[in-house]
């Protein structure tokens, strides 16, 4: 490991990403539209009344949280991996004594710091507007905090073991656009889990997506507590693990692979 | 007993590619039954290197110089044989292995685009460990031989090719490589930065007894900066000498080129063929051996203002090679 190498690689990123900010805070804004929407359906269906247990108020603070969370853990650099497969500029990467890892996570963390400085007030402009109603506790805010990271974690490894599939497949990117429409249904977006219906619930409960955007913002809100809390972690933690051990297996075979037949 | 840097048995490399006959059927049934064919890159060359070195790779395009450059990195796994570069296998490219090598490819950057040179070798300095006062050493070295002055300051991006060749070789050079490779670092480059390059990695080398490998297609590259080449073709080695052995080698002859005060008429003596003939000037091919008695002939039989006798052009020789494919 290298991580002295990565720190600087990382400042030095978010350096180069700071002169293209405005292209940056235009994607943030795309980002954020699709739960803005969904932010005004669910908050104007509520009216004076409740849908599931929510009030107008805290389909508010739900959604406002959501577009924190879901920028903090969309890996967009994702997208660029397979192109340096494709495309050879790995081969670069390869000569450096440090993982090529550390690259992905320097536009990563570069990133989230220049969506965040888009992201953060815009969303309390919006705050300040829409009242929304939230109830925290320190411990729920704690919780909060692992569940996010756990987030991001899960979102980045399970999109980056699908970004290595490049190595095999031509065109692997395809899989990531599976994911957001999959996290777009299944994580919370469209819905907050606890009000899909039937088997989509079952489905979103189940599988990693949920993990990777809704969950957190639930935690927050306080719609998952008690026993839900308890195995929402226990299965963030599992898909997490299962990530990032396809991430090394995936990574070891495809670098044999690319030393095999070249970049 | 001499200590090789590099050392080379029989390193092969083959390629799988895949293959299917054009159109939409055969593009079907290439999904559920692939079909490879082996293509030979490297076939089980041969050589070693001493420290300090500057051997130049010449050959075609597609005779497995790049290949072998890109094994000797670590970036390729071969075949066969075996390699150890600075006593290190390539390509189970350990750490203290990479930290050693550098190469530069003419058609890749290393650097970043949006962001000063200087920033970029910040980061390489920290990759590499280098230590605040060796970098601060190297680079004051570096700006100095390559003459980058205000380069370092601007946006890679704003710089012209010329300009950013320099920097790339500056940044591959931050940590003190023991081993250069250089894929192609002229190309595109006008002459006078070509020349400028050249003259910076021959200092380079000079100064810090770095081994350099170069592959180029500009002869001018490999005349100037390798005392020895090594010729590949078709993926095996052909030869492996000094450059002017190979000109001898392949060329036993010499080019005798002559100014006359007026056109000639009859029959030049034996042994002599013709080059090039307009107005007063002449130019002749001669057998290596004979060239000495045949100028004195000349100058005694023909009106003759200005002589001068010279090796064939290097391209022309590497062409004849290129086209027959053998010494």
């Amino acid at each position: 490991m290298n991580h002295r190498g990565g720190l600087a690689l990382i400042e030095q990123t978010w350096l180069s990403w700071m002169q293209h900010r405005s292209f940056f805070f235009l994607l943030a804004f795309g980002w954020m539209v699709p739960p803005l929407i969904y932010l005004f359906v669910w908050s104007t269906a509520a009216g004076g009344g409740t849908i599931g247990g929510l009030t107008r108020g805290e389909f508010v603070a739900y959604y406002l949280v959501l577009i924190v969370v879901n920028q903090l853990t969309y890996a967009q650099t994702n997208w660029t991996v397979g192109d340096l497969i494709r495309d050879g500029r790995l081969s670069k990467l390869l000569l450096y004594p440090m993982s090529p890892l550390y690259n992905t996570l320097a536009t990563e963390l570069a990133g989230k710091v220049v969506y965040m400085i888009f992201a953060i007030p815009i969303t309390a402009i919006l705050a300040l507007v829409l009242r929304p109603e939230l109830h925290l506790s320190a411990g729920q805010v704690i919780a909060f905090i692992s569940a996010l990271g756990l987030a991001w974690l899960l979102r980045f490894f399970w999109g980056y073991w699908l970004a290595l599939l490049a190595f095999w497949i031509t065109r692997a990117d395809s899989l990531l656009a599976l994911q957001d429409a999959l996290i777009f249904l299944l994580a919370g977006q469209v819905a907050p889990v606890a009000l899909l219906p039937g088997v989509l619930k079952t489905a979103a409960i189940a599988l990693p997506f949920r993990y990777m955007a809704g969950f957190p913002v639930e935690v927050l809100t306080g719609q998952a507590a008690g026993v839900d809390l308890v195995t929402g972690f226990a299965l963030q933690i599992g898909w997490t693990a299962a990530a990032i051990m396809l991430y090394l297996a995936l990574w070891r075979r495809g670098v044999r692979h690319f030393t095999a037949i070249g970049g | 007993m001499t200590q090789f840097q590099i050392i080379v048995q029989d390193l092969t490399k083959t390629y799988r590619v895949p293959e299917r006959e054009p159109g939409l059927k055969a593009s079907i049934r290439s999904l559920y039954h692939k079909t490879y064919r082996e293509v030979p890159a490297v076939k089980a060359i041969s050589f070693r290197i001493e420290a300090g070195e500057r051997v130049g790779f010449i050959g075609p395009n597609g005779a497995g110089k790049t290949t072998t450059l890109k094994m000797l990195a670590g970036l390729l796994h071969p075949s066969g044989g075996e390699a150890l570069v600075a006593g290190f296998t390539p390509w189970q490219r350990k750490p203290d292995y990479l930290r050693q090598i550098a190469m530069v490819l003419g058609n890749k950057s290393q650097l970043m685009w949006d962001i000063p040179a200087h920033d970029t070798f910040r980061v390489l300095a920290e990759i590499y460990h280098v230590p605040a006062s060796q970098f601060d050493a190297t680079l004051g070295e570096l700006v100095d031989l390559l003459d980058l002055g205000d380069l370092l300051s601007r946006p890679v991006r704003n710089l012209s090719l010329g300009e950013r060749m320099k920097c790339e070789l500056a940044a591959s050079l931050i940590h003190h490589p023991a081993v250069l490779f250089l894929d192609e670092p002229t190309l595109g480059l006008d002459v006078s930065m070509q020349r400028r390059l050249r003259k910076f990695i021959a200092e380079y080398n000079r100064r810090h007894n770095a081994t350099v490998i170069l592959t180029s297609h500009y002869m001018a590259d490999v005349v100037e900066l390798c005392p020895r080449v090594i010729l590949i073709h078709h993926g095996e080695l052909l030869y492996d000498g000094p450059l002017a052995g190979l000109s001898e080698k392949l060329a036993p002859f010499k080019l005798i080129r002559l100014a006359l005060r007026e056109p000639i008429d009859g029959n030049l003596p034996e042994g002599i063929h013709i080059v090039s003939q307009e107005n007063g000037s002449l130019t002749l091919r001669v057998e290596r051996r004979d060239t000495a008695a045949i100028t004195a002939q000349l100058l005694r039989t023909l009106p003759v203002i200005d002589l001068s006798v010279e090796d064939p052009p290097i391209e022309t020789v590497i062409d004849q090679i290129y086209q027959e494919g053998a010494i």
